[in-house]
């Protein structure tokens, strides 16, 4: 695949302004293969901007964005979408109507065969792969078919990764992950996100908690007023640099 | 293959339960009414109620998707009227099946209209279809200076009066459409992404659906099932006028909802509308051939309707708890 010495996803110098707020002041970051990118930062320090920028559905003013070894001027999200990134939001875009499988698969139905614009899902390999993308997560799930509005917390969460990771083949965001779930929950949630890294995709994880961020991340990246403050490996750092860094107050680390 | 039927039994099961209990309200209905008026069930008169019931069913399968997609469109009425005059006052200077067409075709344009404004102006499809209601009629009441279309040559009546095997052509036509609006709802990726729609728009956009095709093309196609209905109707008649169809779209929303489908979008099946449109059907036929007031069969029907969507509401409840009992016991199992 990938060797991991190349980032898969480059951005080079981004700033975006919201009217005369800038949320993302020359942000640099590359992105590689297989490891965990935690965001944090305070409120309006400008990580879901980025999250949104990665994902198309902002343009940055200035800066370039790497897809591979391709500079591609204009994000889309059909684009990003194409490239294999993908975004778990924290109100979990689910259809309560529809059954695990359906969501899983939405948008990307296999399909059996076609009668003019028609096209015939193919309900077995639907499951078949649903039940595939779910296992791969280390999660099991017996009903595909019961509408998911039926389903607990977790199970919701399992859904919604396992669907990211469908299109997913290079970068996958999750914005707040663990924000709603309970203790058990937010563990297993932790152990999915780094079964995806494991697979090879690059992983942002946007969360407030650091215990999460600490349990989880290779690498912190701590942003403040729309600058990066501290891109660090997690073991070159600890919890008090990390939350001077996105306080905005100079630490001085030991001897480093 | 296995789990493919086992979807399938899954599926009829949850909207099983309903349609069940509606065609088992269908059977005491019809049985009831041949207890006083034994007639109703002889072959002719229940043809002459699959008739009377097939306008209404072919549009209601429009209502159906468009409802499962999370819109509805109130202008069918107004479109029926336009779509009928107009069929009639061409097949006065055309040949009739250029007639036929170019009504089928008019109620495609009027549908695509009422898409592209609910698509592009974001307010509730109710506000946006109650003036396009208006405006319709008021041009089919226009061209037509108000006045009933007559005088039409009577090879535009063959469309309408046909029989096959003794049944009228409305009621085939019911029935073909019915089969490919099942099927295209429930087995194509279509039909998946209308339910989908219905349920979570933004999460079908996330997932690259793309929200204009489905608003448009559900739009579209109800227009051209409106426009089947009043070509249809105008044929049978052999005339129209700029007053069909008022009050239509109560009587297929009211079809549709009893059927299951939620108005809130996203849940409903063709095999439920259906048994609604033949129970509505037989409330307002049976009731006046045993001798009832016909004001009694509106209130019947309405009650019906009260009834099963409060039905449809005591359920949803009882799943809201089941879900937050769920939620309970998961958070309360912490390591």
């Amino acid at each position: 695949m990938h060797p991991p010495s190349k980032p898969i996803v480059r951005c080079v110098g981004i700033t975006k302004y919201f009217g005369g707020v800038r949320a993302l002041n020359n942000v640099s970051l590359d992105l590689m293969p297989g490891e965990i990118v935690a965001l944090v930062g305070d409120n309006g320090a400008g990580k879901s901007t980025l999250v949104k920028i990665l994902s198309g559905i902002h343009q940055p003013d200035n800066g370039s964005i790497w897809l591979g070894d391709v500079e591609v001027r204009h994000l889309s999200t059909g684009r990003a979408r194409e490239f294999g990134i993908e975004t778990v939001y924290q109100q979990l875009f689910l259809c309560d109507n529809l059954g695990a499988a359906a969501n899983v698969m939405l948008g990307q139905e296999p399909v059996r065969s076609r009668l003019g614009p028609l096209r015939f899902i193919d309900t077995r390999r639907s499951i078949e792969e649903a039940r595939k993308h779910i296992s791969e997560l280390g999660a099991v799930l017996d009903d595909l078919v019961t509408p998911v509005r039926r389903l607990s917390g977790g199970q919701r969460q399992v859904i919604a990764i396992a669907r990211a990771t469908v299109n997913a083949h290079h970068l996958i965001q999750f914005d707040e992950p663990t924000a709603a779930l309970g203790t058990r929950q937010a563990r297993a949630t932790l152990d999915l996100i780094r079964r995806v890294a494991a697979q090879g995709v690059a992983v942002i994880v946007i969360s407030h908690n650091l215990d999460d961020v600490f349990a989880v991340a290779n690498r912190i990246v701590a942003l403040r007023l729309g600058r990066i403050m501290l891109d660090t490996r997690l073991h070159q750092t600890s919890r008090e640099h990390v939350v001077a860094s996105m306080a905005g107050i100079s630490f001085r680390q030991g001897t480093s | 293959m296995r789990s493919t039927v086992s979807s399938l039994v899954a599926r009829m099961a949850l909207a099983g339960g309903r349609n069940l209990g509606l065609l088992v309200t269908v059977i005491l209905a019809l049985l009831l009414i041949a207890l006083f008026s034994p007639r109703y069930l002889s072959v002719d008169n229940l043809i002459v109620v699959a008739l009377q019931v097939s306008f209404v069913g072919i549009a209601s399968l429009g209502t159906a998707c468009l409802i499962i997609s999370g819109n509805v469109d109130l202008s069918i009425g107004s479109q029926y009227a336009l779509c009928a005059v107009t069929a009639a006052m061409l097949a006065k200077m055309l040949p009739s099946p250029v007639a036929w067409i170019s009504g089928i075709a008019l109620g495609a344009i009027l549908g695509l209209i009422d898409g592209l404004m609910v698509w592009r102006i974001h307010i509730s499809p109710i506000i946006v279809t109650l003036g396009t209601l208006t405006i319709f009629r008021g041009v089919a009441l226009r061209v037509t200076n108000g006045f009933g279309v007559r005088g039409v040559p009577k090879s535009f009546s063959i469309f309408g009066q046909s029989r096959f095997f003794g049944v009228p052509m409305p009621v085939w036509v019911l029935v073909a459409l019915a089969i490919v609006a099942h099927v295209v709802l429930h087995s194509t990726t279509q039909g998946r992404h209308l339910f989908a729609f219905g349920g979570n728009r933004q999460a079908s956009e996330a997932a690259g659906i793309s929200g204009k095709r489905v608003v448009l093309t559900t739009f579209a196609s109800n227009g051209i099932l409106v426009g089947i209905t009043a070509v249809l109707a105008a044929s049978r008649i052999g005339s129209a006028a700029p007053t069909f169809g008022v009050g239509f779209e109560l009587d297929v929303i009211a079809a549709v909802i009893l059927g299951g489908v939620a108005f809130t979008g996203g849940e409903g099946t063709v095999v439920g509308v259906l048994l609604a449109v033949v129970l509505l059907g037989i409330v307002n036929s049976g009731l006046i051939s045993v001798g009832v007031d016909p004001h009694y069969a509106e209130m019947v029907k309405g009650g019906a309707l009260v009834v099963a969507v409060t039905l449809d509401q005591l359920t949803q409840e009882q799943q809201e708890r089941h879900r937050k009992a769920l939620a309970i016991q998961e958070r309360s199992t912490v390591a």
